[in-house]
Order: structure tokens, then C-alpha cells, then sequence
């Protein structure tokens, strides 16, 4: 089981693969414990700005900081739900519009703790998190991306 | 006493640096930190950031000791 509190990993370089997301999933057939899973991925939205369409996000983070970040999220998730796993990764650097840059994955008993765990951590990723984000748009352009 | 200070987003665009290092006077708050790089750096007037101290956002009234690791960020946007 992955609930002993040691720091993961939890940035990637570049979009993430939908393939990975696959993998993630069938890693998971052996813990027969687990009868709900809920997977949230954000997506690069093609949003309209003055300069043009966004065409990607280039995201850097404070790098030390969000990985101690990361892990109080981790531990404050595993405190407040019955959860059996969690997995976080997130991209660095340039992620194209309509690819994958947030994979929030856990794993319990039953469906609500599964989906409440995972907006719960979600929410305090935008919130909590020291990633910056540069939105790229067609015109050559970008605008610095700010989480409502 | 020496503070190292990181600025990160488009602050550091602001500011033109990544990092650098500061001399403060012992007994500075996060506050009068504050002001100071904002003297230095008239652009970062009206524009939001946290600051955090030893990789904690840290409020104002917060004193910032010897060997401190400061940085400046600009709104977030993970996700």
C-alpha cells in the first residue's frame, strides 16, 4: 500500500501521457481492497485572450517548497479520508493546449471518500501549490496564468 | 545579515533577477522586507505576491532570522 508518509515524486517534465495514466490504473489490480478509484486530469484549455488563443502552458515552480507542499497535502488528505492510495503528478515546462498537466489519483472503499478526496486535493493544489504558469498564445505573445 | 531572496513568475521578469543576495538588519519583519523590495523595485508596486520564508508563506509581522531563504511569489496556477 502506498500510505507510509515518505515524499513522492510528484513533478514531471512536459505533458502527461495519457499511456501513464493506463499504467497507473492497471498497477492498481493487485490491491483488491480497492473498490473505487477517482481520477481527476487537467486539461490546457484553448482559452481566447487579447494576443490570441492560448496555444500551451509553460509551467516553473518554487520548486522545494511545492514538493513540501505536496506532501502536506498528502498527509492533511490521508488524515481527513479513508483512503487506500494517492498519487499527484504534475507538469514543468511547456504543456501543449489540449494535453494533460494535473493527474490526481486515489483509491478507497467505497466512491464517496474517492471523490471527495480528490476534489479536496485538487482544491488545494490551485490554492496551496508555488506553480506559475505562462500562457502562450498564437500571436507569439503570453499572459501570465492566475488560478480564481 | 545575509538573506538569500528568489523571485519566481513574472516577478522575476519584475526584477530582472532570479536570485540574489540581500543585507538586512537583524530584527526585519516580512513587512518592512516588503517595503524595501518594493522601493528597489518600483514595478512591484500593485502587483500581488506572498512571501515565504524558509519555504513557509509567511505574514507580515514575521521576523526573518540569520541564513533565511526568502522568495517572492506571484499568484499560483497549478492545476
Amino acid at each position: 500500500m502506498d500510505k507510509t508518509k515518505k515524499p513522492k515524486k510528484v513533478f514531471v517534465q512536459g505533458p502527461i501521457n495519457p499511456d501513464f495514466v493506463a499504467k497507473s490504473i492497471a498497477s492498481h489490480q493487485s490491491k483488491t481492497g480497492i473498490g473505487a478509484h477517482a481520477l481527476f486530469l487537467g486539461q490546457i484549455r484553448a482559452d481566447q485572450k487579447e494576443g490570441g488563443v492560448v496555444t500551451g502552458i509553460e509551467y516553473s515552480a518554487y520548486e522545494e517548497m511545492a514538493e513540501e507542499s505536496f506532501h502536506q497535502i498528502r498527509e492533511s488528505a490521508f488524515e481527513k479520508f479513508d483512503l487506500i492510495c494517492m498519487h499527484i503528478y504534475h507538469s514543468l515546462g511547456l504543456v501543449p493546449t489540449g494535453e494533460i498537466s494535473l493527474f490526481v489519483f486515489v483509491s478507497s472503499k467505497h466512491r464517496k471518500v474517492a471523490f471527495e478526496a480528490s476534489e479536496y486535493i485538487v482544491e488545494q493544489i490551485k490554492a496551496n501549490i508555488p506553480i506559475f504558469g505562462k500562457e502562450l498564445v498564437s500571436e507569439g505573445g503570453y499572459v501570465w496564468k492566475e488560478n480564481s | 545579515m545575509n538573506v538569500q531572496v528568489m523571485y519566481f513568475g513574472m516577478l522575476s521578469e519584475t526584477t530582472g533577477l532570479q536570485s540574489e543576495s540581500w543585507t538586512l538588519n537583524e530584527q526585519v519583519t516580512v513587512g518592512t522586507f516588503r517595503e524595501k523590495v518594493e522601493e528597489k523595485y518600483p514595478l512591484l508596486k500593485g502587483k500581488k505576491f506572498k512571501i515565504a520564508v524558509n519555504k513557509q508563506i509567511a505574514t507580515d509581522s514575521v521576523l526573518i532570522g540569520r541564513l533565511s531563504e526568502l522568495a517572492l511569489l506571484p499568484p499560483f496556477a497549478g492545476g
